[in-house]
C-alpha cells in the first residue's frame, strides 16, 4: 500500500521540475496519468543516451506513470482533456503563463468543471510579477537568484551547481504544495491553485547568506570548495584525489591536528588558535595542511579521521557514488525491466516509509502506451476511439516507432 | 485559513535540515512546537549576525514556531516530552542514529503510546548501511553524491554548490515524506517511521547525471556554467560581465541565431545543425557566440533576449536578487516584527496557494519563549507546577 493510494494525477508537464514532482508523488502511490502531444511527446525523449530508441532521460524520471497522447488543439481532444479532469484531485501543468488559459486548460476553465481541483502551475517566474511572461529554464534561475554569484572559484569564472538544482527543487516546492493542498481537500472538499516559480523556490534556501545580507548588508560571494564560516571545513588535494574534512568545531580541530595529522603544535599556534583567525588565515592553513596530506593517498587520510572521530570522507565522482557499499545497502540504486529499453538500472527512492513505503512499480511507459486503458477508463467505445485515432486526436503506442 | 491547521509538530531538530522542513510546516498553518536543549538550546542561536543578542541566522528559518527547553536527561523532562509527544501528530528529530533511543525517545517508544505517530529521523547516512553510524554534514554528502565532482571547471578543483544544498534536499524530501504518511494516516489513522539521510536525498537529484551513467556508462564530470546535454545553454562573457543563454530547444536555438547574435547561417551549419551536434561542439560553439556578445554589455544582451523570446538572464549578487523588481512584487521579501531585535526582514514563501496561502505568523522564538504557554494551556500543569520545574533545571 502506498501513502497516496487513491490520489489522482494529470500531469500536462514536461523535461524536469513537473515531471519529478509527479514522479516522487507517483512513488508514494498516487496515480499519475501523463498526457503527451502526439509529435514526440515530452521533449526528455529526444534528449539521450538512447537504448533501442528509447531515451534513458526520459526513463528516469517517468517511473510509476501511464502515457496517453491527446492533441489538445482539437475540440475532441479537450473533450477528452475535460472528462480526465473531473476525475483526478491534482493537475500539473509547466506552460508558460497565459498558455493553458487560451487552450480553455486553465485553472479557471477546470475549476467549473471539477471545484475540488488543485491546479498548480510551475514556470520559470511564476503567474504574476513584471517577468511572469518570460521563459525561464534552471539555468537562468541559477543566475537570476544569484546562486551562480556565490558558486566557483573566488574571483573567476561564475559556475552551476553540478546538477539542476532549481528544477529538481520546483518539482519537490510542488509535490509539497500539492500535498498541503490536498490535506486541505479532504478536510474541507476545496480544490485551489499553487503557483509556484524557478525563480523563487531556491531563495528560501539561502537562510545563512538572507541572515548576513538582512543583518548588515554583507553580501555573500564565492568560496570555491571551502566553508564561509568554518575552518578547516573544506576539501583538501591528497597523494591520490581530494577529500572532504569537516572541523566544524574546536574539538574536532584539536583532534585532528593530533591524532591524524600529528601536529600537536598547531593547538597553540596562534594563526589557528580559534575558528575565526583559521578564517582569516585560510591560505595558510591550506597550504600547510596540503603539505602534509600530499604524502599519502585519500583511503590513508579518510581512515585516521574515522579513527580519531573527525568528520570526513571522500568527494566520490559518480561511478564510486553508484557502487558504494552503503548506497547499495540503502537501496538507492535499482533495476526496473522496460519494454522497450529491457533491463536498466535508476535511482531508488530517498525517503524510507516503515508503514507504506515508495515503489518503483513501472518502468517510464511508452509514448502513448496507456491511450487505450484511459480511454476505455473513461467510457470511450473501441469505435469512438478508433475515429479519434483516425482524426489524429490521440495516437495508440507503436513500441517498435524510432524517435 | 491554513492548509495544515491543526497539525501538531514536536521539532526535536536543530541547525538546518530538520528546522527547514518544519519552518515550512509552520508557514502552511502547522503548530511547530521546538523542543531545544538546556543550556543554550538549538545551535545555530550562537550563528552570528546578531542584533540585540539574537542570532539573525536562527531567525531566518525558524518563524512561526514556538519554543520550549527541555531537559531530557531527567525523568520529569522525558515525562513533559511524552506527554507532547502523546498529542502530537508529527515529531521529527535529527539526532545520531541511536541517540535517541538511549534517551528513551524512540519511535518504538512513542509509537507503544501514541500508535498514530509519525516521526521522522533526518541524518546524515539514515538509520541503517555501513556508514549509519558516522555524523555526516551538507559538505561530506556533497563529496559522497558526486555533487562536487561534477560541480567546477573542466579539469579543475571540486567546488561546493554555493549553499547547503544537501542539507536542503533532505529537508525537502523529509517535508514532502511527512505530509505524504499525513494524508495516510488522515484516511486510516496508523501512523509510521520516516527515515531520510542527507547522502540520499542529494543523490536523487542527480537526474540527468544518472540518465548519462546508467544509458552509456558516462561519468559526469565538472562542466563549469555548462549544460550536460543541451548547449547553449550556459554562461557567456559580455562586455561588462556574463549573461545566461537558455537555448534548451531547436525553437530557441534557431531564434536565438536569428534575433539575437543574427547569424542565421548557423541554423544550417552543420556543426550545429541539431542538440547532439551543438553539445559535441560546444567549445566552438562557445567561441563563435562569446566573439559576438564580447561587444556589447550584459544588459544589452539580456534585453535582446528578451526581445526574441529566447530564454535568458543575468548572473546577479544577492543584494540585486533580493531587490530586484520581480522578486519583491512576488513577496519573496518579508518584513516581521521580532520581540528584541525589532523590525527585521526575511525570505517569503515560495509555494502560492490561492485559497490557503502561507503565511509569517511569528517572528523566531527567544529561547524557551513558550515554556509556560505550552505547559499550562496544553498540559495543563499550574503555575506553582511550572515554576517548580524551572527551579529543577527541567524546563
Amino acid at each position: 500500500m502506498g501513502a497516496l493510494d487513491g490520489l489522482k494525477i494529470l500531469d500536462l508537464s514536461q523535461i524536469l521540475a513537473g515531471p519529478y514532482c509527479t514522479m516522487v508523488l507517483g512513488d508514494l502511490g498516487a496515480e499519475v496519468i501523463k498526457l503527451e502531444k502526439l509529435n514526440g511527446g515530452d521533449d526528455t525523449r529526444q534528449m539521450g543516451p538512447f537504448v533501442n530508441g528509447e531515451s534513458t532521460s526520459f526513463f528516469q524520471i517517468n517511473r510509476n506513470k501511464k502515457s496517453i497522447t491527446v492533441n489538445l488543439k482539437t475540440d475532441e481532444g479537450k473533450e477528452v482533456f475535460y472528462r480526465l479532469a473531473k476525475e483526478v484531485d491534482v493537475i500539473v501543468e509547466n506552460y508558460r503563463p497565459g498558455v493553458a488559459a487560451s487552450l480553455k486548460i486553465g485553472y479557471e476553465d477546470i475549476k467549473k468543471i471539477n471545484p475540488g481541483i488543485i491546479y498548480c502551475s510551475i514556470s520559470g517566474y511564476g503567474q504574476t510579477g513584471p517577468y511572469s511572461h518570460k521563459g525561464g529554464f534552471d539555468l537562468v534561475a541559477q543566475g537570476m537568484s544569484s546562486l551562480m554569484s556565490i558558486t566557483g572559484e573566488k574571483g573567476g569564472r561564475p559556475l552551476k551547481s553540478g546538477v539542476a538544482v532549481y528544477d529538481i527543487g520546483a518539482g519537490i516546492t510542488a509535490a509539497y504544495a500539492i500535498l498541503a493542498a490536498y490535506v486541505h481537500k479532504l478536510k474541507t472538499g476545496n480544490g485551489q491553485h499553487v503557483d509556484l516559480s524557478l525563480a523563487e523556490i531556491g531563495l528560501p534556501w539561502f537562510a545563512w547568506e538572507a541572515a548576513a545580507y538582512f543583518a548588515n548588508g554583507t553580501i555573500p560571494t564565492a568560496t570555491g570548495h571551502r566553508h564561509r564560516a568554518l575552518a578547516p571545513y573544506q576539501a583538501f588535494r591528497t597523494k591520490s584525489s581530494y577529500f572532504m574534512l569537516g572541523c566544524g568545531n574546536q574539538r574536532n580541530w584539536e583532534k585532528f591536528c593530533i591524532e591524524v595529522i600529528d601536529r600537536p603544535g598547531w593547538i597553540r599556534d596562534p594563526r589557528f588558535i580559534d575558528n575565526k583567525m583559521r578564517i582569516e588565515n585560510i591560505e595558510i592553513l591550506e597550504k600547510e595542511i596540503e603539505s602534509i596530506l600530499i604524502e599519502h593517498d585519500t583511503k590513508y587520510w579518510t581512515e585516521r579521521c574515522e579513527k580519531a572521530g573527525v568528520p570526513a570522507g571522500p568527494i566520490n565522482n559518480f561511478d564510486e557514488a553508484m557502487n558504494d557499499p552503503h548506497y547499495l545497502a540503502r537501496d538507492m540504486v535499482q533495476e526496473v525491466d522496460h519494454p522497450v529499453i529491457g533491463k536498466m538500472k535508476m535511482i531508488g527512492i530517498p525517503t524510507k516509509l516503515s508503514e507504506t513505503p515508495g515503489e518503483i512499480r513501472s518502468a517510464s511507459p511508452v509514448l502513448g502506451q496507456h491511450t487505450l486503458e484511459v480511454l476505455r477508463s473513461l467510457g470511450y467505445t473501441e469505435e469512438e476511439i478508433n475515429q479519434l485515432e483516425g482524426n489524429k486526436v490521440i495516437s495508440k503506442a507503436n513500441v517498435n516507432e524510432t524517435l | 485559513m491554513l492548509p495544515l491547521e491543526g497539525m501538531r509538530v514536536l521539532d526535536m531538530t536543530q541547525i538546518m535540515a530538520g528546522p527547514y522542513c518544519t519552518m515550512v510546516l509552520g508557514d502552511l498553518g502547522a503548530d511547530v512546537m521546538k523542543i531545544e536543549r538546556i543550556p543554550g538550546g538549538d545551535d545555530t542561536r550562537r550563528m552570528g549576525p546578531f542584533v540585540e543578542n539574537e542570532s539573525v541566522s536562527f531567525m531566518m528559518i525558524n518563524r512561526n514556531k514556538k519554543s520550549l527547553t527541555l531537559n531530557l536527561k531527567t525523568e520529569k523532562g522525558k515525562q513533559i516530552f511524552y506527554e507532547l509527544a502523546k498529542k502530537a501528530d508529527v515529531i521529527v528529530e535529527n539526532y545520531k542514529p541511536g541517540v535517541v533511543k538511549s534517551l528513551g525517545i524512540d519511535y518504538e517508544t512513542i509509537e507503544a503510546m501514541n500508535p498514530g505517530i509519525i516521526y521522522c529521523s533526518v541524518s546524515g547516512y539514515g538509520q541503517t548501511g555501513p556508514y549509519s553510524h558516522k555524523g555526516g554534514f551538507d559538505i561530506m554528502a556533497q563529496g559522497m553524491t558526486g555533487l562536487m565532482s561534477m560541480t567546477g571547471e573542466p579539469g579543475g578543483r571540486p567546488v561546493k554548490a554555493g549553499i547547503a544544498m544537501n542539507d536542503i534536499s533532505a529537508g525537502v524530501t523529509a517535508l514532502y515524506s511527512i505530509l505524504a504518511a499525513y494524508v495516510h494516516k488522515m484516511k486510516t489513522g496508523v501512523g509510521q517511521y520516516i527515515d531520510v539521510s542527507l547522502v540520499e536525498s542529494g543523490l536523487a537529484w542527480s537526474v540527468w547525471e544518472s540518465a548519462a551513467y546508467f544509458g552509456a556508462g558516462e561519468v559526469p564530470t565538472a562542466t563549469g556554467s555548462r549544460h550536460r546535454m543541451n548547449a547553449p545553454y550556459q554562461a557567456y562573457k559580455t562586455k561588462d560581465g556574463y549573461v545566461l543563454v537558455g537555448g534548451a530547444n531547436q525553437r530557441n536555438w534557431e531564434k536565438f541565431c536569428k534575433g539575437v547574435v543574427e547569424k542565421p547561417e548557423w541554423i544550417d551549419d552543420p556543426r550545429f545543425l541539431t542538440t547532439v551536434e551543438r553539445v559535441k561542439n560546444v567549445e566552438e560553439l562557445e567561441q563563435c557566440i562569446e566573439e559576438i556578445f564580447i561587444h556589447e554589455t550584459t544588459a544589452y544582451w539580456v534585453n535582446k533576449l528578451d526581445q526574441a523570446e529566447v530564454p535568458g538572464g543575468p548572473i546577479n549578487t544577492y543584494d540585486q536578487t533580493l531587490n530586484d523588481p520581480h522578486i519583491l512584487a512576488r513577496g519573496m521579501v518579508q518584513e516581521f516584527e521580532h520581540p528584541r531585535a525589532g523590525k527585521m526582514k526575511t525570505l517569503g514563501i515560495p509555494a502560492k496557494l490561492s485559497k490557503t496561502p502561507g503565511q509569517i505568523r511569528m517572528a523566531a522564538p527567544m529561547l524557551g519563549q513558550h515554556a509556560e504557554k505550552i505547559l499550562s494551556e496544553d498540559l495543563g500543569y499550574t503555575p506553582e507546577e511550572i515554576q517548580q520545574l524551572r527551579e529543577n533545571g527541567v524546563i
